[in-house]
């Protein structure tokens, strides 16, 4: 939902990895833009190291996608698969949730609400 | 060049904005003085110091920290210019301000200077200042701004191509195509332009319609409308078909499932979208 308080500065994607007995949950947050290709590249290689082979990437606290990182999520999905891992997109909302939709991203990777 | 005479005065030129200053933050006094004398506008100290209710205000803009204040994307401002590197005289600065005084919203800016902004964001900011968005069109229209600057930026001046296949090889060569881009003076001095009209709701006959039913597109023309068009300095390209299995390609798909008119002009160098508000 749009909030009043205009929040424009530069505000790149950032995130936060909790590895699981079963899973490991990466928290993204901010706007994962064309910009974020380093970030990206970095969580990819994390996720291919860590132990659990299902990775869950929790959208709930990203505000912004635009299709360069929509383009980059399923290089992580394309990526995971690789390496015998399971990928799961959850919890998107907002913005987020609606160009995932748009996108018709649900056929090619899981999404979990 | 010397006096606010190379301003357009309006009538048969279309104006639509009259600058009663401008802001320029990141100049040197002298440089301020000299670019005043050439634009026969007055330096404002900053927005709220402008002349009140008498007229927009050009924010000059010498890099992306100069324009990171939201503030400085809301009115009176209504142009944004980054002179050039060796336009000491201002002549250049006034043709663009030429150029701005004939649209609502006014953006010119070189490429590493729009690349470190979020020009899709404060562009909406810009236009919800002037007419009230909410929710969902909100985003959808920030979300089609914030692409048609990207294609600009990225594919346009900084020539480089789109991720296609799958793969983390793919996405490190286009981290690496993006900063070589941005390393090389000329491209990132290339120029991004954006011009914004808003045009308000047009009258709806009043009374019964015309003899056969409701007047035409009433619901339609009952909207205030915004254009804007983007223009970079690339190699243009031709639009096609995406393929479905890249990681690119849906930019254009995306603004096109959210504006109201889309063209694409000058070989693929300017995009012009209409937004119904």
């Amino acid at each position: 939902m749009y909030s009043e308080t205009l929040n424009l500065k530069d505000d790149p994607m950032d995130y936060g990895i909790e590895v699981r007995d079963q899973e490991a949950v990466v928290r993204l947050r901010g706007r994962l833009t064309f910009n974020d290709h380093a970030k990206l590249r970095a969580l990819i290689g994390e996720m291919g190291q860590n132990k659990p082979r299902r990775q869950v990437l929790d959208l709930s606290s990203l505000e912004f996608v635009d299709s360069a990182g929509i383009g980059m999520l399923l290089i992580a999905r394309e990526e995971m698969d690789r390496a015998d891992k399971q990928f799961v997109l959850r919890a998107a909302a907002g913005q987020v949730k609606r160009v995932l939709t748009v996108a018709q991203i649900a056929k090619i990777v899981q999404i979990e609400d | 060049m010397t006096n606010g005479d190379t301003l357009p005065g309006g009538g048969a030129t279309g104006l639509r904005t009259r600058f009663a200053g401008f802001v320029a933050p990141g100049l040197p006094p002298d440089r301020s003085d000299r670019l005043a004398r050439a634009l026969g506008l007055r330096p404002a100290e900053g927005p709220a110091e402008g002349p009140t209710g008498s007229g927009a205000l050009a924010l000059l803009v010498t890099d992306g920290s100069a324009a990171e204040k939201d503030s400085l994307w809301l009115p009176p401002i209504a142009a944004w210019v980054e002179p050039a590197a060796g336009d000491e005289d201002g002549g250049g600065v006034a043709a663009l301000l030429a150029e701005a005084s004939g649209t609502d919203l006014y953006v010119n800016l070189t490429t590493a200077t729009a690349h470190d902004l979020q020009l899709g964001g404060r562009l909406l900011a810009a236009i919800g200042a002037r007419h009230p968005l909410s929710g969902h069109r909100r985003d959808d229209i920030e979300l089609a701004l914030h692409e048609a600057v990207s294609n600009a930026l990225v594919h346009g001046n900084l020539g480089v191509s789109g991720m296609k296949e799958l793969s983390a090889q793919e996405l490190e060569r286009f981290s690496r195509d993006l900063g070589d881009g941005l390393a090389d003076p000329v491209l990132a001095a290339r120029r991004i332009s954006i011009a914004v009209r808003i045009d308000p709701p047009q009258a709806v006959p009043a009374g019964p319609g015309p003899v056969g039913g409701l007047p035409k597109d009433a619901s339609e023309n009952g909207r205030a409308l915004a254009t804007v068009e983007i223009t970079d300095q690339g190699a243009g390209f031709v639009p096609r078909r995406p393929e479905r299995a890249g990681a690119s390609g849906r930019g254009l798909d995306l603004i096109g499932s959210i504006a109201d008119g889309l063209e694409i002009e000058d070989g693929g160098r300017r995009i012009r979208l209409r937004f119904r508000l």
